[in-house]
């Protein structure tokens, strides 16, 4: 029991982490952007390819993939989402552009990093074994606890700092936050940027544990998507709590019906889709977001 | 009204006449099983079409083709029925799934049904993996080409296994459905179901207070669009004459939503333009090696820039800006 | 101005350079081989293994005067077609390779594809080498595809029985992705087991393609203490995450795969948890490597900038066709004079060191020859390297 609950702790963690930067993009522009899962993948390699590769510490992968993917978000953001969102009759354009974005991701991957899995040496050795109760590695917590940190630093940005004001005003109405002279275009870039560098810092966390390959951006997206959906899309702790709960869902069930065979992720995915018919807007999210 | 007339005649003659003399000039024999391919798909795109029509985004056709290729297929291998029959059962079984897990979740919305749709194709996946009569991992194969079909004695259509090019016949089907799945839509948008979904598309708590049974509109729209995607799946079953619970996966779903965009969400024919200009795309940039998918994507977003209304709005009059 | 001969310069030298490659291809005249099969997306290991290790291939022949088919000289060029994983796509691969006509294609790489293309190859006259499972394929009335290695429904046995004998195994557990390739082979290997007399103590735990940690999947598997663990069609992606958290979570049994793994993929992944991991591979090793098949390396090296493990078992498909061919010249354009030969074909190994021949197989499983021979090499991981642990033959 204690091991099905570390699990599930430690897999939330990350989901969070995940769930995060897909919520905060969309809501600052409504945008569901598929190419998240990606921008993940694209951060483990950067931390890789300094790690492994050149042999640097640690803590400097983590700061190129976050910087890298900051800057390349705010890029994305600006060239792209902006005109787009301007020009085009229906919000949904912008999912074509976002899936564009993914398979662009995908090939600039695949031919810069190649087809290899990838994964960088333990930082920490040894596994934490309490009388075979509960037994957990040491860099699987060092990591958990690091998302978490990482987590709670996110919530204080949002709630303590000017910007995070401003984007919170945003995502609550953006004609009213551009009424009170936020700088709508200038916020949007920074909120991208950031939901680009929370992708970028989870890819070079999880580097570490289960390796990188150029596989894991689309599913890595649907499994965002339904952690925000389970919580609320567009809302923090909606995220928050989406990643947790699909990820006791899932070390749950994996342990609870594993004796059934094939259908843990069956039984995960039907009965999301009787909690969204009875609770429509997930946990905590705004009817119709 | 003249105009369109003229232009469905020469759609028509194009592809029913010119396309099978081209090739056969030509001898580009490839042609016919991509010409298919994009029919096919075309009408999985034409169902996602008419749910962005009531507003509502569609990422799970590739689920109702999975299901009405699995229609298809365990009909005729374990119950022996003639393909023929299987087609209309395998799009009318979609429709009625539809309707049950379209109750619940159509009263979803924006980004809330796009990632249900979205999970759905991926439940329909594992449940073909799972459930007995599937055959779950291993598929199904050996399916037979279809046979004759006759009425009254009449044979309408001769049996595939005898004909000297069942790509022809393949290609010709495709086209026909295709061709009456398009007619179908075009009748639906401009009748008065089509003034209705419109007005849900724009506002439906307005169409519901105004009278509107915006329930009903919206199941019957989503079974009709399960139907188009069951009839596409079922068709594809025969020519692969074999099904994988992958044989239709999330990556499908979402290429059907990328055809609707690709076209253009406010015309008719969008998806079908959309579905040929991204499956001929892909296949004309292999000459890119290992660059084809840069290229692609790269074309994709530079059109989005562009024509972020789709390809068909290149011919909207100025001044149709928002 | 400067801009105009810039380009008029650029334009002759083009040109010439296409007059020049022209003379240098006159010489021979070339045969097209086809290759269908995923080297983009999520899979694109598996495809790009393999597509690589032809083109290294066609290269080195290319570039050493050709191929000897009956007195002629034919340079070899690899036709590539991505068919994204996708059933669909592989049979537009496959008419395409019909229309240039191709008779010779390697791939597709997954058991769907495999099966979807079949009928376009049967009607066009192709002979298509899949990486494919699924013994219909192989059965007559299907007479059309060869399987391209060793099965796993083959190696599985041999590994078992080994282990059986050697490491007194007797409880057994499996561990399979949810997908038709995956699963296929663990319910196969499970039965394999069982009529070896093995006790199959867990074998019907599943996880997603896309897991990020497999600690809870594992724990199930685990706590049913098996003496060895199976990784049913574990895609090299998965391997490494499997192993470091079996043994992360205290398992100190073997654990063995019948796929084909990667060693560089293992190291990183997994470090010297990976030791002792028992996988099949081809004839790389020190022990069994013939002087072509380090010069294979060397060249796939230098071409593409690092060397997969997988391709040690995907180099053979390619000779195999170019050397049945070459003992029956009427099979460039005639498949059917392809299939008589293949019944009696036999010609060194050239990749391996000893007297291993390559041959077809395959009338145990399937009736009729319609698998490559390949030696079935088991190797165990060993602190970043592969060691032969036994080599088998299937027949």
């Amino acid at each position: 029991m204690e091991q099905i609950l570390a699990n599930g702790l430690y897999l939330g963690a990350q989901y969070a982490l995940i769930a995060l930067g897909l919520t905060l993009i969309f809501s600052l522009m409504n945008v569901l952007n598929f190419a998240h899962g990606q921008m993940y993948v694209f951060g483990g390699f950067v931390t890789y390819t300094v790690v492994a590769q050149w042999g640097l510490p640690f803590i400097v992968g983590l700061v190129a993939s976050a910087v890298i993917l900051a800057v390349m978000g705010a890029l994305i953001e600006k060239f792209l989402f902006r005109p787009v969102i301007r020009k085009s009759k229906r919000d949904e354009s912008t999912m074509l552009l976002a899936a564009g974005i993914a398979f662009f991701l995908d090939a600039v991957i695949l031919l810069l990093f190649g087809e290899k899995q990838r994964g960088v040496p333990k930082i920490v050795d040894g596994v934490f074994n309490w009388d075979m109760r509960l037994i957990m590695p040491y860099d699987r917590i060092l990591i958990g606890v690091l998302a978490i940190a990482l987590i709670v630093g996110f919530i204080a940005l949002m709630q303590y700092t000017k910007a995070g004001r401003a984007m919170r005003a945003l995502a609550q109405d953006r004609m009213a936050a551009q009424l009170m002279g936020v700088d709508v275009d200038r916020y949007s870039m920074i909120g991208f940027a950031l939901g680009a560098l929370l992708a970028g810092l989870v890819g070079g966390l999880l580097v570490t544990i289960t390796g990188i390959n150029l596989g894991m951006g689309g599913p890595t997206s649907v499994k965002a998507f339904m952690m925000i959906m389970i919580g609320g899309a567009g809302v923090i702790s909606g995220a928050i709590a989406g990643g947790f709960i699909l990820g006791m869902m899932e070390s749950i069930g994996l342990t609870v019906l594993a004796a059934y065979g094939d259908i843990t992720y069956l039984a995960i995915f039907a009965s999301l889709m009787v909690f969204l018919a009875f609770r429509p807007q997930g946990l905590m999210g705004k009817p119709w977001g | 009204m003249n105009k369109n007339l003229v232009g469905i005649a020469a759609f028509l003659l194009a592809a029913f006449v010119l396309v099978p003399v081209v090739i056969a000039a030509t001898g580009r024999w490839d042609l016919y099983y991509t010409l298919t391919s994009v029919a096919l798909l075309a009408i999985g795109s034409a169902g996602v079409w008419l749910t962005f029509y009531i507003g509502r985004i569609n990422i799970g056709q590739g689920a109702y083709a999975l299901m009405g290729g699995y229609v298809s297929a365990v009909l005729m291998t374990k119950v022996g029925f003639s393909f023929w029959a299987t087609l209309p059962l395998a799009g009318l079984f979609c429709a009625g799934i539809s309707v049950l897990i379209g109750l619940p979740i159509l009263r979803l919305r924006g980004v809330y049904f796009a990632m249900i749709t979205l999970v759905l194709t991926e439940v329909t996946r594992l449940a073909a993996l799972a459930l007995p009569v599937t055959n779950g991992a291993k598929g199904i194969t050996s399916i037979p080409l279809p046979g004759s079909l006759s009425v009254f004695g009449i044979t309408l259509i001769p049996d595939f296994a005898t004909m000297a090019n069942p790509k022809l016949g393949f290609y010709l089907l495709a086209a026909t459905l295709m061709v009456l799945s398009y007619v179908v839509l075009w009748r639906i948008v401009s009748s008065r179901l089509g003034h209705l979904c419109r007005s849900l598309q724009q506002n439906e708590e307005l169409a519901a207070s105004i009278g509107v049974n915006t329930a009903y509109l919206r199941v019957l729209t989503y079974a009709i669009s399960s139907f188009f995607g069951g009839l596409a799946g079922a068709v594809f079953v025969a020519i692969s004459q074999s099904i994988y619970p992958s044989s239709f996966a999330v990556a499908d779903s979402v290429n059907f939503m990328l055809y609707c965009f690709v076209g253009g969400l406010g015309y008719v024919t969008g998806p079908m333009l959309g579905t040929f200009v991204l499956y001929f795309g892909w296949d004309l940039l292999s000459i890119a090696k290992q660059y084809q998918l840069l290229v692609y994507s790269s074309l994709m977003i530079a059109m989005m820039l562009v024509l972020p209304n789709g390809l068909l709005s290149l011919f909207d009059r100025k001044g149709g800006k928002k | 101005m400067l801009r105009r001969t810039l380009l008029k310069t650029s334009a002759l030298a083009a040109v010439a350079s296409i007059a020049m490659l022209g003379t240098a291809f006159a010489e021979n005249p070339v045969l097209k081989i086809g290759f269908v099969g995923v080297t983009s997306g999520p899979a694109a290991a598996w495809g790009t293994s393999n597509q690589r290790s032809m083109e290294t291939r066609a290269a080195w022949i290319n570039e050493t005067g050709g191929y000897d088919i009956g007195g002629t000289m034919y340079d070899i060029e690899i036709v590539s077609f991505d068919d994204q994983k996708d059933p669909k796509r592989a049979i537009a691969g496959m008419e395409q390779m019909a229309q240039e006509g191709i008779h010779y294609v390697v791939g597709p790489n997954v058991d769907d594809g495999a099966a979807a293309v079949r009928p376009v190859a049967e009607q066009n006259g192709i002979m298509y080498f899949p990486y494919a499972f699924p013994k219909e394929l192989y059965t007559a009335p299907a007479s059309n595809a060869v399987l391209g290695m060793v099965a796993n429904y083959q190696s599985g046995p041999a590994i078992y029985k080994y282990l059986m004998e050697n490491n007194g195994v007797k409880k057994v557990a499996f561990i399979a992705g949810n997908e038709s390739d995956p699963l296929s082979q663990r319910d196969s290997g499970s039965a394999a087991a069982k009529a070896l007399g093995l006790e199959v103590v867990s074998d019907s735990v599943t996880y997603q393609m896309d897991t990020t940690d497999f600690t809870p999947v594992l724990l199930p598997v685990i706590q049913s203490a098996p003496d060895l663990l199976v990784l049913s069609g574990v895609s090299p992606a998965n391997a490494p995450q499997l192993i470091r958290s079996a043994r992360e979570l205290g398992y100190t049994g073997l654990i063995s795969t019948e796929t084909a793994q990667d060693a560089a993929v293992l190291q990183e992944g997994a470090g010297e948890l990976a030791n002792g991991f028992i996988s099949v591979g081809g004839a790389s090793t020190p022990e069994l490597a013939s002087d072509m098949m380090r010069e294979f390396v060397e060249r796939y090296t230098a071409m593409f900038g690092e060397y997969n493990d997988e391709s040690n078992t995907k180099v053979y498909a390619l000779e195999y066709i170019l050397a049945t061919i070459a003992a029956n010249p009427a099979a460039l354009t005639d498949v059917e004079a392809f299939k008589a030969t293949m019944d009696t074909f036999e010609a060194p190994n050239p990749y391996m060191v000893g007297d291993a021949k390559l041959k077809y197989v395959g009338t145990t499983s399937f009736g009729q020859k319609r698998q490559v021979s390949v030696p079935l090499v088991v190797n165990v991981f060993n602190n970043g390297a592969f060691e032969t642990m036994f080599v088998a033959q299937v027949d």
